[in-house]
């Protein structure tokens, strides 16, 4: 499956990476803010578009600070599950939630997605995913843990000498 | 004889492009011949052949000619577990907002 940005030409999402852990869509909707809002946020919508044209379940919902979502797309006899939990629901404009993928666990995106109405009945979406895997690495790393654990090593290299 | 010095420059440029991150996603999972990348992403054996001497030239993918088939298959600069997912995770997100696009056209008027 691929983007079809050729006979969407006017819609077409630009795709920038601010920095190496960041990817940042933008996109211009031809619908109103609460049209889009609404199809992102109510989970009889959501099945219909999210899934690329899979079936999804929306297995959870709770659009409220702290609640959980979890959706299954289901393809070719297989099941993938995506969930989270949602930072802050600020209707009709702003959205922030983790992103997990059964299949990756433990690498969990931070996604901000922001409408923004333009004021013509279009609506721009901007979405910015932040993957915390690799910042939490270089931060621990940073945090000495490389030390401490080079520490480690040498004790444990001592413990086997003595046993020798 | 590739240089790898280059080659940070290169696999961004070579990820730039959705349908390049969509051909690495699919030869993760097996080889495949240009004629069948072309087939899959509905392009011509032109465009797929471009797409893919951008992903050699990265070191991503590398080439083999079979007979008259040339087959594809991950290079030696394999992305990393957390690259790729990063790679397959962008494609999922844009074909998202355009099925979210499509969405919104065919039901104009149903939704308040």
């Amino acid at each position: 499956m691929t983007t079809t940005t050729a006979h969407m030409s006017t819609n077409a999402a630009t795709l920038s990476t601010p920095s190496d852990r960041e990817i940042r869509v933008e996109r211009i909707f031809n619908a109103p803010r609460e049209r889009v809002w609404k199809a992102m946020n109510d989970p009889a919508l959501i099945a219909q578009w999210w899934g690329r044209g899979n079936k999804l379940v929306v297995e959870k919902h709770e659009p409220v600070r702290g609640g959980h979502w979890r959706y299954v797309e289901h393809a070719n006899g297989e099941q993938h599950g995506f969930e989270g939990r949602y930072a802050e629901v600020t209707p009709p404009e702003r959205v922030v939630r983790t992103f997990e993928w059964d299949g990756m666990p433990g690498h969990v995106i931070l996604e901000t997605a922001t409408l923004e109405d333009l004021g013509d009945g279009r609506t721009k979406l901007v979405s910015v995913s932040l993957f915390m895997t690799t910042a939490d690495r270089d931060g621990m790393l940073h945090s000495g843990m490389e030390g401490g654990m080079n520490e480690s090593y040498r004790a444990l290299d001592k413990v086997l000498a003595s046993m020798k | 004889m590739v240089h790898y010095s280059t080659s940070l420059d290169s696999s961004f440029a070579a990820l730039a492009d959705p349908v390049r991150r969509d051909v690495l996603v699919r030869l993760a999972r097996r080889d495949a011949s240009i004629s069948d990348l072309a087939g899959a992403f509905e392009m011509t054996l032109t465009g797929m052949k471009k797409h893919v001497q951008v992903l050699e030239d990265a070191g991503l993918v590398t080439t083999e000619k079979v007979g008259r088939v040339r087959w594809c298959r991950l290079g030696p600069r394999r992305l990393e577990k957390e690259n790729e997912w990063i790679a397959k995770y962008q494609s999922m997100l844009e074909a998202r907002y355009d099925r979210l696009g499509e969405f919104l056209e065919r039901t104009r008027g149903e939704h308040p």
